[in-house]
């Protein structure tokens, strides 16, 4: 597992690096704007760790970055693969949801 | 063109060669200054001037993120939000304050050495008068500085100011070996945080720059140039074929730039994060009165000038 900035590296990262493809393979514009809602919400997560200090050692903080670890993992998978782009931007909302109470979490800490 | 690896730029030559001049004038003045003195000045004149150009760096790429995240609303309609756009602006406000801490040691490290002239107490008071101000303006609960070691750093300058202008060379050592110490386990600290932000910087300039090669939107003719430029030829290139196996060969190098850029500050951050905690242990030595052998500023700051010279063409 690694720490709570990596985890959070890693989904907006992952997004930014397949954003192109993972757009085009939208269907309709509804999947278009949840990608999209999906990629401010990590990049905003990112930015707002970033600005803000790092609590690793709360068990609160670490239960969700070992959270984030695996369903990071999922994600990478799910982009480069590219399948269903449906369940992709399922499983990039659940990922980004994660990623999200992270963020609330160190910045709450 | 010749590449010399520990070649010291111009620039830091003649700073180097300005602080050692301010140096000797100082020492054949009437205080009783050793030449390990004079060479710690020196040296933390050069190491603070890197970590200078280290932040400097970092804000032109927060600068450059900025903007990236603009043209990815033109590009893919990706809405750039007020929050995220306020948060890269306080960020980079944060790391010119960085930059302007740096500033003011470089400073401080100059008066240090010109201790005797005619205004160098009142020069020295001007310098850690500002640092003070600076250390202050730092958020430490954002940036990991807790209110004891920002404490630690403004009791240090104090001290420095006071020794300064007492003409104490071992008072004023001891005051600057503490604040150095504090400075490298406040970068220490961050050194992740600045490390990240390169990363965000490689990532999106990478992806945009392979979605615009994938959607035929660059010229990749240039790869002729090498080819045409002795014969005053200029490349186009018509061949769909080719085109397309040149862009494929350009997505190639989009990426082991972009791993470059990442692999470059990790090295940079290093490389200060090393030089910072060499000066710190040199000053000690200073203050503890101990033979300082070393004669050079940390060469580990030639990487870090290097790399911080790759954004100085950028937009500030």
């Amino acid at each position: 597992m690694q720490s709570a900035l990596a985890e959070l590296e890693t989904t907006y990262f992952t997004l930014q690096s397949h954003i192109g493809p993972l757009l085009a393979a939208c269907q309709t514009q509804a999947q278009r704007d949840a990608l999209t809602t999906q990629y401010v919400a990590a990049r905003s997560a990112y930015w707002s760790c970033v600005n803000k200090a790092f609590h690793d050692d709360d068990p609160a903080v670490i239960a969700l970055t070992t959270q984030l670890d695996a369903a990071n993992d999922q994600l990478k998978k799910a982009v480069q693969e590219l399948g269903n782009i449906k369940t992709t931007i399922d499983n990039i909302t659940q990922v980004v949801t994660i990623g999200a109470s992270l963020a609330a979490k160190v910045i709450a800490v | 063109m010749t590449n010399f690896p520990i070649a010291i730029p111009r620039a830091w030559r003649r700073t180097i060669a300005a602080s050692v001049l301010l140096s000797c004038l100082f020492f054949a003045g009437g205080c009783k200054t050793s030449d390990d003195a004079a060479a710690a000045a020196t040296q933390l004149t050069a190491t603070a001037k890197s970590l200078t150009d280290y932040y400097s760096a970092l804000d032109t790429i927060l600068a450059e993120t900025d903007q990236l995240n603009e043209v990815q609303v033109v590009l893919y309609e990706i809405p750039y939000d007020t929050p995220t756009k306020a948060m890269i602006a306080d960020t980079r406000a944060e790391i010119q304050k960085r930059e302007a801490l740096a500033k003011g040691l470089t400073d401080l490290a100059q008066s240090f050495a010109k201790l005797t002239g005619s205004t160098a107490s009142t020069d020295a008071s001007a310098s850690a008068a500002k640092l003070e101000t600076e250390v202050e303006s730092l958020k430490p609960i954002k940036f990991k500085m807790s209110s004891e070691e920002q404490n630690g750093m403004k009791i240090a300058i104090g001290l420095v100011v006071t020794a300064i202008q007492e003409h104490k060379e071992r008072e004023a050592a001891r005051g600057i070996s503490q604040f150095a110490t504090a400075l490298d386990g406040f970068f220490a600290k961050e050194a992740l945080d600045y490390e990240s932000i390169g990363k965000d910087y490689a990532v999106i300039s990478s992806s945009l720059a392979k979605s615009l090669l994938q959607n035929g939107q660059t010229d990749p003719s240039g790869y002729f140039k090498v080819t045409l430029d002795p014969y005053g030829l200029i490349p186009e290139v018509t061949d769909t074929k080719l085109r397309g196996k040149l862009e494929k060969l350009a997505e190639g190098q989009v990426d082991q730039k972009a791993q470059a850029l990442q692999d470059s500050q990790k090295s940079a951050t290093d490389d200060m994060e090393k030089s910072l905690k060499q000066m710190s242990d040199r000053i000690k030595l200073v203050a503890d009165d101990k033979p300082m052998e070393v004669r050079i500023p940390p060469v580990t700051l030639a990487n870090v000038e290097k790399w911080a010279s790759e954004f100085s063409t950028l937009i500030p």
